[in-house]
């Protein structure tokens, strides 16, 4: 809950909102410093992206001869900033809100969130782990935060943070082999044996494992980016050396995620079969269709650079840094606040 | 079989014959992947705390927990007495059961009792409850522009919680019971 009245009788809802106005600036500082272009793109977009579990929040918009047009609002600009690096733009980021439909009201998400997303044209996940890492560090340090605090864990700043495989993680919490678990089949038969629910498609196995016996313990002692996910999990990365896995990383710290990012697929014919893919999985699943965003093909066409992309969750981070419980205590006029006081 | 649309604060699940009352729960949506609902538990057989995470949608055992608005009369020893509204029948929880929340109790509190073959496996206190404050420093000139815009007050179940200058001995607030703050005038 943080409404004008919090703001003006709670101190320390108060102090929370200012770190937020802090943060915001102090990001847009490290990036600028960094060199890179603060762009920016429609909220409203069509057609929107294809992430088979996403459900992006549909918008009507009316010409003045009442001709309607739905639009969608974006789960995350990622399609347009795409776009922008084929125009030739090498480092960009934005800061942007967000928006996703079926998500809870509170907890870990709010159904409208602020993103940072930043790409490097070319870039290495290296690199953007190092952007990463640098930006937290630089937010610290102006703020004179030097622990980061999530479900009950405080987290040191300081110091090289972590950077291992998903397969690592798997040998060190779960004690197998990922290599010989990248199949539905094979994953169905070690959620059995773990004595978890056995439906689902490859994903869903495995976050229900990685959930339970991984996620909690990510992070804890200092953050850790968790790289090269399964092929499977990732339409929009290219391949990792070893093509099983893709270049996709993670940013998990006390247990809470941060940050998604992919060594950016750059191949166009690739990355219509992988949204066509995707756009099949929404239908199975259920789930509103549109066509594939011919525009972001015709543009990786043309060409852009093996660029690297990420897209990082503004409010967690603001949570980590002020050791607010819920979301909902980093926004000023969460949806839940709003929808408690609806008269 | 019940869904995990039902995972709720105070509900009992059965699982590895062991059965778990739900203290808290949220959802998380794994790297732009399906949805889930992450469970903190305890088990009713040891009072151990764990976290378990199902997808939404898959199938959870919870048991039949009886939901009863009950009143809070008082404590004897390490028993908290409450009284079943509609039957006015008593029942006695234990303090260690109850934890932290026990501080928000006050006479006449009504708070909702989960009941499990007769057994009380959850309670759940109201997200705000009122209080009459009983004690309130009176506000000193010079208090905010020196920056304090809040006091300390003792409410009549002696909580003590933070509260705006302006409030007054004899006056009712609300606190939030999640994070025992004020929240406003009642």
């Amino acid at each position: 809950m943080s409404d004008w009245q919090d703001l003006k009788n709670n101190p320390r809802l108060k102090e929370i909102y200012n770190k937020r106005i802090e943060i915001l600036r102090l990001t847009r500082e490290f990036f600028w410093r960094a060199g890179f272009l603060e762009t920016d793109t429609p909220v409203a977009v069509y057609p929107p992206s294809q992430e088979p579990y996403l459900s992006p929040v549909p918008v009507k918009f009316f010409t003045p001869d009442n001709v309607e047009h739905k639009f969608y609002l974006h789960t995350s600009p990622e399609f347009a900033m795409k776009k922008l690096l084929a125009a030739g733009y090498e480092k960009i980021f934005q800061l942007t809100k967000c928006f996703r439909n079926y998500e809870s009201f509170g907890g870990q998400h709010n159904p409208e969130f602020m993103m940072i997303e930043w790409y490097r044209a070319p870039g290495a996940l290296k690199e953007i782990m190092d952007d990463t890492e640098k930006l937290f560090k630089y937010i610290g340090k102006k703020l004179g935060i030097e622990n980061l605090s999530a479900r009950g864990n405080s987290v040191p700043l300081a110091g090289k943070w972590e950077r291992k495989t998903m397969k690592q993680v798997w040998k060190k919490f779960v004690g197998i082999n990922l290599d010989e678990y990248l199949t539905s089949e094979t994953m169905r038969e070690l959620c059995r044996k773990l004595g978890y629910d056995t439906d689902g498609r490859y994903e869903d196995l495995f976050y229900k494992i990685f959930l339970n016996k991984i996620e909690p313990f990510l992070g804890v002692k200092k953050p850790i980016f968790i790289y090269d996910y399964p092929a499977a999990m990732c339409s929009l990365s290219r391949p990792a050396e070893d093509s099983r896995y893709a270049l996709r990383f993670e940013l998990y710290i006390g247990g809470l995620e941060l940050a998604n990012a992919f060594g950016e697929l750059t191949d166009a014919v690739k990355q219509k079969n992988n949204l066509e893919e995707d756009r099949k999985k929404r239908q199975e699943l259920d789930r509103e269709i549109y066509p594939v965003d011919r525009e972001l093909i015709a543009a990786l066409v043309s060409g852009i650079p093996q660029a690297g992309g990420i897209a990082l969750g503004v409010d967690r981070m603001i949570m980590l840094f002020t050791g607010a419980k819920d979301i909902n205590e980093v926004i000023f006029q969460s949806a839940a606040d709003m929808i408690d006081k609806k008269f | 079989m019940a869904q995990t649309s039902e995972i709720k604060r105070g509900v009992v699940i059965r699982q590895n014959n062991d059965l778990f009352t739900v203290t808290d729960f949220q959802h998380v949506n794994p790297g732009k992947g399906a949805a889930f609902v992450r469970a903190k538990m305890k088990s009713l057989a040891t009072g151990k705390a764990i976290e378990n995470t199902y997808k939404v949608g898959e199938n959870v055992e919870i048991v039949d927990v009886q939901f009863q608005n009950m009143q809070y009369l008082y404590k004897s020893g390490s028993m908290h007495v409450f009284m079943d509204m509609k039957n006015y029948e008593q029942i006695e929880i234990n303090e260690d059961f109850i934890g932290d929340d026990a501080k928000y109790l006050k006479d006449g509190l009504e708070v909702m009792v989960g009941l499990y073959e007769g057994r009380a496996v959850s309670t759940q206190i109201p997200k705000k409850v009122k209080y009459k404050v009983i004690e309130a420093p009176p506000a000193v000139k010079g208090d905010s522009s020196a920056g304090n815009v809040t006091k300390e007050v003792v409410l009549e179940n002696g909580l003590k919680v933070q509260a705006p200058i302006f409030i007054k001995e004899g006056e009712e607030i609300l606190v939030n019971t999640d994070t025992c703050e004020y929240s406003a005038r009642a």
